[in-house]
């Protein structure tokens, strides 16, 4: 029998030719016809005479069918069946094209005839008919219709927002040729801590050639350098990055003009980045060409890269990285030998490439059919290898491989996963607010409802109609949600922190209409579903019967009601709790003693000018600098270092300690930093023991260096650290530490301070460094001032990055305080939706019981035990909502673990206080219904029993 | 099927509803609808009676499968020369309710004029001896 079911399959498939409107009306007709023909040519052709006599079709002598040629009889009785569904076929085609020509030449407004008798199930017209009822019901109540739409809005537009920042952020490939093949290849120093440590230039070279899984891995310098650059005028400061000559063709980008750079041999040539070339040339494609002066050498122009490129991210650069944010100006190829390669310390004194000294970052592209995992085998193999060749310097190295994106975002992903799973909550507390709305106002149309079905509407009907009414108010929420969507994007970016990983790359683009489409689908069905539900169990006897008592709906009614509100209140606790554990991490870290005074303190970059040659130049220079720099009014003094404190990341040397000789390898890293003039009593950071450095310190003076507490802690526990000596190179000097200073926090103030190393600039050569001027007066007042003297001082001497400590400060939260506002916004979006959706509830509530409460009057109660038992009643609620939405907080808060600070998922503070916060603001919500209910007239109220 | 377009196409004109009712621009009519029509001439029907009645009127010489026969319903419905009764139980089937139909006043008067026609037609081939004379 299964052919027939076949038969019957096709011709319901077939039937699907017909215009919608005949199928509803003959479709049901032409299936039972046709099961029956199956059914009877069976018999007919079994049959001995009663071919002709269709009467005889269901005769007893059907029953000796099986007695003749079945097979015959099957085949003869299946070839009619196909005969007729493609009769079917053709005739609906034929159908659909008279239609079409109907509608498109002979329009009317009547409805078909076919059409006119309708049933209840015909979609299209119930469809109109319920939009139509819905906008009615919107103008009678527009106020509230809406703060209704208004909420979706809100909700599906944030969503919809942040979902955007997400995907660009997160998901959408960076703007490279196949860039899931690409990997960042770091060396693996996990005995220091340093899984992602850069490579050195030798090993870089042999990486490159002793792989077996890369299709090519091509290197850049993992910081940024502040090239000096002078095209026209006075010298400038372009922010670079050196890369090797065939990076960009690994990474499959070509220039937008010009062309990359060569290949096979060196020449010193600029790449420029779109936003510079847009900047500085004004966009001029004859720039491509020219012949500009960078670091005192004359270098070709020779393309333009695209305006969507962006290399390196920050995340790309190394823990030397430089700085926080950067947008890049120029690339410059690296040189592996010759002058250049000298002058960028890629050699050593012999010629050889440097192995001992870590600074590269790399890119590889994996080979087709490749995982990470096997690169990651295959260079590990190659590690070891270079481990045996080379004990002394690759000694408990090994590499460690990331896919590019992993890299870029990686540190990101929390964040912005919290903010997404926090306006999730949001939009679904916006949902239950809206459903709740709905139903309570179908409630109030249960008469309507019941009257329809006791009339013979279909409780299909109904329910369609609830979900109408909820996807329409969706649409509605959609529509205006997708303008506050494309809104909040922008308003997203604006607030977004600088060090925000592709935060240039963020746009609204069609997938944010697409997710705002999809969201309000979705909101819409969930609006409309509950309300349906109730809907359908509407009975007509008892709504109709119930026709004094302001009836309001059953036992399911009102535990969707109750329901609806403790998932609120749930989920408002859940996300309050989140921004509160926050809020206090934030707050514990505003608290933290950066271990300097960053009140009145300005800070700026500058290069040296070239022509400064010789170290005396320099110390001349520096010393006519600072002179000038203090004798400013309201200076109070000027120090500098080579990396910022909260400004800058670090840069790491090994160290090897008198006394105490052990292989290169082990030498502990520390970090290493200089020290230019006053730069610890400007800065405040306290001296422990011993001295600063002086004037004394001089290039031709016993080499000197200042220590941090970590530092003396971790390599001279228990002994006096004041009188030690160390060295940085095995070919450099000693040097004896003479002071012991206090812990600063450095790459930010979460961290646990690193071990620092000082020395002076008078003993040492200092490229771009960061000057500090403390003032008695506002910092950033004198900023005009200190330019002007700068350039009195020297017109080739650029000064950029000024601004105050205190912004750097803040800067260094910036990503912080950018999940923080949002989750803080969520929180108070939670609490007050929380608050409406109580307050509705119990309006409702206090609206069925006005004639209890009547008799409860009459009879004698106070009205002061009629506020106790409703605000009870808003009680349980809410405590409810809070157990749920703390059982919900222990599952999520450890997810938040990393974005805390000093606060524990658990923090028994945030734990109770929100809490007591919401159900505090549940009973201000519930009291306003609650005094309405306390004023009942009882004569008035008993009046309707 | 071509010469139910043709019908089709008159029956949607719409002089044809603002005229007053004359058989004859239903004519001739599709050999299909007039077959429905004669069927429905015995008395109301539903679909699958029809389809089996022409069938054994016609000793299998005229099949109609659904889709010819409802989409000539869906005509003779438009224009109102059949109609349709409520839902009723069909006593032969398990199926349940069918829908009947029956013919309209202007039915039977198309009904008429075609086999008028028909009528001339066959009367002029008899005279020529196409057809043998009934005795």
């Amino acid at each position: 029998m299964t052919s027939r079911r076949w038969a019957e399959r096709a011709f319901r498939l077939a039937l699907l030719a017909y215009p919608r409107a005949f199928r509803v009306r003959f479709g049901r007709e032409m299936r039972q016809d046709f099961r029956r023909v199956l059914g009877e040519r069976r018999t007919i052709v079994a049959g001995p005479t009663s071919v002709t006599s269709g009467q005889s079709a269901s005769a007893p002598h059907s029953q000796t069918a099986g007695t003749s040629d079945t097979r015959f009889t099957r085949s003869a009785a299946g070839r009619d069946a196909w005969r007729t569904v493609a009769s079917v076929l053709v005739s609906g085609l034929a159908e659909r094209r008279s239609a079409l020509v109907r509608i498109l030449f002979f329009p009317t407004d009547q409805l078909h005839v076919y059409a006119l008798a309708g049933r209840p199930s015909m979609f299209r017209d119930t469809f109109i008919a319920d939009v139509r009822h819905t906008l009615r019901l919107a103008r009678k109540s527009p106020l509230l219709t809406a703060l209704t739409v208004l909420a979706l809005a809100l909700g599906i537009g944030a969503t919809s927002a942040i979902f955007t920042v997400v995907h660009s952020v997160l998901m959408k490939p960076l703007p490279y040729h196949e860039s899931d093949r690409l990997v960042a290849v770091w060396s693996d120093a996990t005995k220091q801590g340093r899984p992602r440590n850069t490579i050195s230039p030798a090993n870089y070279r042999d990486f490159q050639q002793m792989n077996h899984t890369l299709d090519g891995l091509e290197a850049y310098f993992s910081f940024v350098t502040p090239f000096e650059l002078v095209a026209d005028g006075p010298s400038e400061v372009a922010i670079g990055v050196t890369v090797t000559p065939r990076l960009f063709d690994l990474l499959g980008r070509a220039p937008l003009l010009g062309q990359g750079f060569q290949h096979d041999q060196y020449a010193f040539e600029v790449l420029l980045s779109h936003g510079y070339w847009q900047r500085r040339f004004g966009g001029d494609p004859a720039v491509v060409g020219r012949t500009l002066q960078v670091q005192n050498n004359q270098a070709t122009v020779i393309g333009v890269m695209p305006q969507d490129f962006t290399f390196p991210y920050g995340s790309m650069l190394g823990p030397s990285g430089f700085t926080r944010s950067t947008t890049i100006d120029i690339w410059v190829p690296m040189a592996f030998e010759g002058a250049i390669a000298a002058a960028t310390r890629m050699l050593t004194p012999q010629g050889q490439l440097v192995r001992g000294t870590h600074w590269l970052g790399a890119i590889g592209r994996m080979k087709r059919g490749v995982t990470v995992d096997e690169v990651q085998a295959d260079l590990s193999t190659v590690s070891r290898q270079l481990e045996q060749t080379y004990p002394d310097t690759n000694g408990g190295w090994g590499a460690t491989i990331v896919p590019v994106l992993e890299q870029t975002v990686g540190t990101v992903r929390g964040p912005l996963l919290i903010l997404l799973v926090g306006v999730a909550f949001v939009l679904l507390m916006a949902t239950v607010n809206v459903s709740s709305l709905v139903l309570a106002r179908s409630v109030s149309r249960q008469k309507e409802l019941a009257t329809r079905m006791a009339l013979g509407a279909g409780r299909r009907r109904v329910v369609q109609q609830a979900l109408t009414e909820g996807l329409l108010l969706a649409v509605a929420g959609g529509l205006a949600g997708l303008l506050l969507g494309r809104w909040g994007v922008g308003a997203l970016v604006a607030l977004a922190p600088p060090d925000l990983p592709r935060v240039q790359e963020i746009a609204p683009d069609t997938r944010l209409l697409l997710v705002t489409a999809l969201v309000a689908l979705v909101t819409g069905i969930l609006v409309g579903l509950l309300p349906a539900l109730a809907a359908a169990r509407v009975s007509p006897q008892a709504a109709l019967q119930e026709n004094s008592r302001g009836a309001v709906g059953g036992v399911f009614r009102h535990r969707v009601r109750t329901g609806l509100v403790i998932a609120e209140v749930a989920l408002a606790v859940t996300l309050t709790i989140g921004a509160g554990l926050l809020l206090r991490s934030f707050v514990s870290l505003l608290a933290v003693d950066p271990g300097f005074r960053p009140e009145h303190l300005l800070t700026w970059q500058m290069n040296l000018p070239d022509r400064l040659r010789t170290q005396e130049d320099r110390i001349a220079f520096y010393r006519e600098f600072l002179e000038r720099m203090r004798s400013l009014p309201g200076v109070v003094s000027v120090g500098g270092t080579t990396r910022l404190p909260l400004g800058s990341t670090g840069l790491t040397t090994s160290v090897d300690i008198a006394g105490r000789p052990r292989p290169v390898a082990e030498w502990p890293e520390v970090q290493f930093r200089r020290s230019i003039g006053d730069f610890f009593p400007t800065m405040g950071i306290p001296v422990i023991r011993g001295r600063t450095f002086n004037d004394g310190d001089g290039p031709t003076a016993l080499p000197v260096c200042i220590v941090n507490q970590t530092l003396a802690a971790r390599l001279f526990p228990g002994e006096d650290p004041v009188g030690q000596r160390v060295r940085i190179g095995q070919s450099q000097p000693w040097m004896t530490i003479v002071g012991l200073v206090a812990d600063i926090k450095h790459a930010s103030l979460d961290e646990t301070p690193a071990a620092e190393l000082y020395v002076s600039h008078l003993q040492g050569q200092v490229v771009s460094p960061y000057i500090v001027l403390r003032t008695t007066a506002d910092a950033a007042n004198m900023v005009d001032l200190v330019r002007a003297e700068a350039q009195a001082l020297d017109r080739d001497l650029p000064v950029y990055r000024i601004q105050t400590m205190e912004a750097v400060r803040a800067d260094s939260m910036a990503q912080r305080r950018f999940v923080l506002v949002l989750v803080g916004l969520f929180g108070v979006l939670a609490l007050s939706l929380a608050a409406i959706g109580v307050y509705g509830v119990m309006s409702l509530l206090v609206s069925e019981r006005t004639q209890e409460v009547g008799v409860r009057l009459a009879l004698g109660a106070h009205p002061a035990q009629v506020l106790t038992m409703l605000i009870g009643q808003a009680l349980k609620l809410a405590v409810l909502g809070v157990v749920a939405g703390l059982g919900l907080s222990f599952v999520l808060m450890p997810l938040l673990s990393n974005q805390l600070f000093a606060v524990q998922p658990y923090d028994p503070v945030t734990l109770v206080g929100v809490p007591a916060a919401l159900v505090i603001v549940a009973m201000l919500a519930a009291l306003v219904p609650a005094r309405r209910a306390m004023r009942v007239n009882p004569v008035e109220a008993l009046r309707y029993e | 099927m071509a010469a139910l377009a043709v019908y089709t196409r008159r029956a949607h004109t719409p002089r044809a509803h603002m005229d007053r009712f004359r058989p004859e621009h239903f004519l001739p009519l599709t050999p299909v609808a007039f077959e429905i029509l004669l069927s429905l001439a015995e008395g109301e029907q539903h679909g699958y009676r029809i389809m089996q009645e022409v069938g054994s009127r016609t000793s299998g010489r005229i099949t109609l499968h659904a889709g010819t026969l409802y989409r000539a319903l869906a005509r003779l419905l438009e224009t109102q020369l059949i109609e349709e009764l409520s839902e009723r139980p069909d006593p032969e089937s398990d199926d349940g309710r069918r829908r009947y139909y029956r013919l309209t006043a202007h039915g039977l008067a198309v009904a008429r004029a075609e086999a008028a026609r028909l009528e001339s037609q066959v009367t002029a081939a008899r005279e020529r001896h196409l057809l043998k004379v009934r005795g």
